[in-house]
């Protein structure tokens, strides 16, 4: 099967290989990686023909050019050797006009010595018209060196570095990556709506890879917020559908008959209007759908406390009164309910009992073969990979370590499960789950993403039992009496 | 928004109100009909999730009558159509939808259901 050297953003690093097996599920091809260092900048993958990867062009977040790949080295005399060897690969363009591009990777080369190297493929015999404009082929040099942060800056340092590069591939241009711009399309800066919680454009379409979004197909946000995962699902053709409990992240501050909603202004920009099918607002725990085994593809980023806190309809700790059984009638002689200000009370949504529900939540409503995708926000020391929860019917996919974005202290996982099972099964009953009740308590490892908003404001300073106990009272008094609108 | 297709997915979640609950019955409405573009393959497939009975009262609640009683075994294209019409272009824009069995009275304001449950309707 034919080589292809995709060049690759270093952004993301462990994000990059799952898309890219995205992109082949979802398009129903193989993709096999060839490179020994998969982290590079060029990625050398064996496809079965071009059109594999034009899809990946297509929707490669991180993918900015593809050449196929005629020879590669370590020096220029590799290089050539390697070509010699396969002038088969040159046959189908020696009458065709051509020109050559030199690209390097992480550093930047002389006019001249580019000009030098391109003259040194003189002897391939080229019969058809250098035409730098529109040509018929363009072959392609890409000399790859390593990314640095030191010293690059230092101009005897640049020139003894030239030359030194890790590898060079030769080949011709099969197109630039068409997704990539999506970056700034879709930027938040220029989003029509957008809040504190909003993902940035790029992690937005990276995580969006995972779910397999394709025309015709239901993805769905219950934590949706400013719905900025949404459009991303949108954008490939999918319907999507997002519910919150906080209403007013879905519509913004603008009030009163006409106005349009925050997520859909921005839907409208994007010109994804159509492929938005509801947004609601109810808790997911007290949760209106009707049936399950509908939904193709569930994704979210969890509330975590940092930003925005999980909050669940019901009373807590810092409540003075259990839940009214009965509806309170006003001295004006109208139910409190039934008033148009109305909020229920909320009480905090522990982030173990959020994880587990979620994933139970989605082994009911997906497709068999639906797939969940969602950010677990762990301190990064604790983190193991029993944290996340196991559920009969659903399983991870996980490539390696797994995708991560470290921040220090803490990071996130991006955790993409699929759904085993064929059957819909019970609904999840969203019941506090008994083992997760307190691992101060018991001689159980807590997960690494437990009391994760508590972690954060304390710094992740190691926890010890009582004190640890009284910081949460405090902190889920506090949050509880700001509960949504 | 309010779609029919979501409509048809949502019942009343009100604690113990388990007869009666579905569909949710429109009122007040305020309707507008917005041109989408067909998948007709997305119909299709999506079908076997519908309940038939709700979903033709509910479109004939809002004056759709485009939609045979009972559901037809294998649907020729116009059919489809006007199924399409009615699950993807019809939009509750405002109104209320009442469960018949609880009397709970979800809100619909911009498009967006609040279906939030009050304090003594919440399962414990």
């Amino acid at each position: 099967m034919p080589l292809y050297a995709l060049r690759v953003s270093l952004s993301h690093l462990s994000f990059r290989i799952p898309e890219l097996l995205s992109i082949s599920q979802l398009f129903g091809f193989e993709i096999k990686f060839v490179s020994s260092d998969k982290f590079r900048s060029v990625l050398v993958v064996e496809l079965e023909k071009d059109e594999h990867v034009e899809r990946i062009l297509d929707r490669g977040m991180m993918v900015m050019s593809a050449i196929k790949l005629y020879a590669s080295g370590g020096s220029y005399e590799e290089l050539h050797a390697d070509l010699r060897a396969h002038k088969e690969y040159l046959e189908p363009h020696m009458d065709q006009s051509w020109k050559i591009t030199f690209e390097s990777i992480n550093h930047n080369v002389t006019e001249k010595r580019q000009r030098e190297t391109i003259d040194t493929f003189e002897w391939t015999g080229l019969r058809g018209p250098i035409r730098l404009k529109n040509p018929e082929v363009e072959f392609v040099i890409y000399e790859d060196y390593t990314f640095l942060t030191e010293g690059t800056h230092d101009r005897d340092f640049r020139l003894r570095r030239d030359g030194n590069f890790d590898r060079v591939y030769f080949g011709s241009r099969i197109g630039f990556g068409r997704a990539r711009p999506l970056l700034n399309t879709h930027s938040v800066k220029t989003r029509a709506y957008y809040g504190n919680t909003s993902m940035d454009a790029e992690m937005g379409f990276i995580m969006t890879s995972q779910t397999l979004a394709a025309p015709g197909k239901i993805i769905y946000d219950p934590f949706v917020g400013t719905g900025s995962l949404l459009y991303a699902a949108a954008h490939w053709g999918a319907y999507v559908i997002g519910s919150d409990i906080d209403g007013r992240q879905i519509r913004g501050k603008a009030k009163g008959k006409e106005t349009v909603p925050g997520v859909f202004r921005a839907a409208e920009q994007y010109g994804v209007s159509n492929q938005f099918l509801d947004c609601l607002v109810y808790d997911v725990t007290q949760s209106p759908l009707r049936r399950g085994g509908w939904i193709d593809a569930i994704i979210t980023d969890p509330p975590y406390g940092v930003r925005a806190g999980a909050k669940r309809t019901g009373k807590g700790k810092s409540h003075k009164k259990p839940l009214l059984e009965e509806p309170h009638l006003l001295p004006d002689g109208t139910y409190s309910h039934t008033r148009e200000d109305y909020v229920p009370p909320f009480r905090p949504y522990e982030l173990t009992n959020l994880m587990l529900d979620l994933i139970l939540l989605a082994r009911y409503l997906l497709v068999p073969k639906g797939r969940l995708v969602f950010f677990l926000p762990t301190v990064t020391e604790e983190y193991e990979a029993i944290d996340i929860p196991v559920v009969e019917g659903m399983r991870e996919l996980k490539v390696g370590e797994g995708s991560v974005e470290n921040f220090g202290k803490w990071g996130r996982r991006l955790i993409t499960m699929e759904k085993t099972a064929t059957d819909d099964g019970p609904p999840p009953t969203f019941e506090d789950h008994p083992d997760y009740a307190d691992f101060e308590k018991s001689q159980e490892r807590a997960p690494g993403h437990y009391q994760f908003r508590d972690r954060y404001f304390e710094s992740f300073k190691p926890r010890v039992g009582k004190v640890a106990d009284e910081v949460r009272e405090e902190s889920e008094a506090s949050s509880a009496s700001q509960g949504p609108a | 928004m309010v779609r029919l297709i979501t409509h048809n997915m949502l019942t009343c979640h009100v604690r113990n109100c388990t007869k009666d609950n579905f569909p949710l019955v429109f009122s007040d409405v305020e309707l507008v009909v917005r041109e989408a573009p067909e998948n007709l393959d997305f119909i299709r497939r999506f079908l076997p999730k519908l309940d038939w009975a709700a979903l033709v009262d509910t479109a004939r609640s809002l004056g759709d009558e485009s939609l045979p009683g009972t559901q037809p075994e294998e649907f020729t294209d116009e059919q489809l159509r006007a199924l399409h019409h009615v699950l993807m272009e019809m939009h509750v824009e405002e109104g209320k939808m009442t469960c018949r069995g609880c009397g709970h009275i979800y809100h619909i304001s911009n498009g967006i259901p609040n279906m939030l449950l009050a304090e003594h309707e919440v399962g414990r």
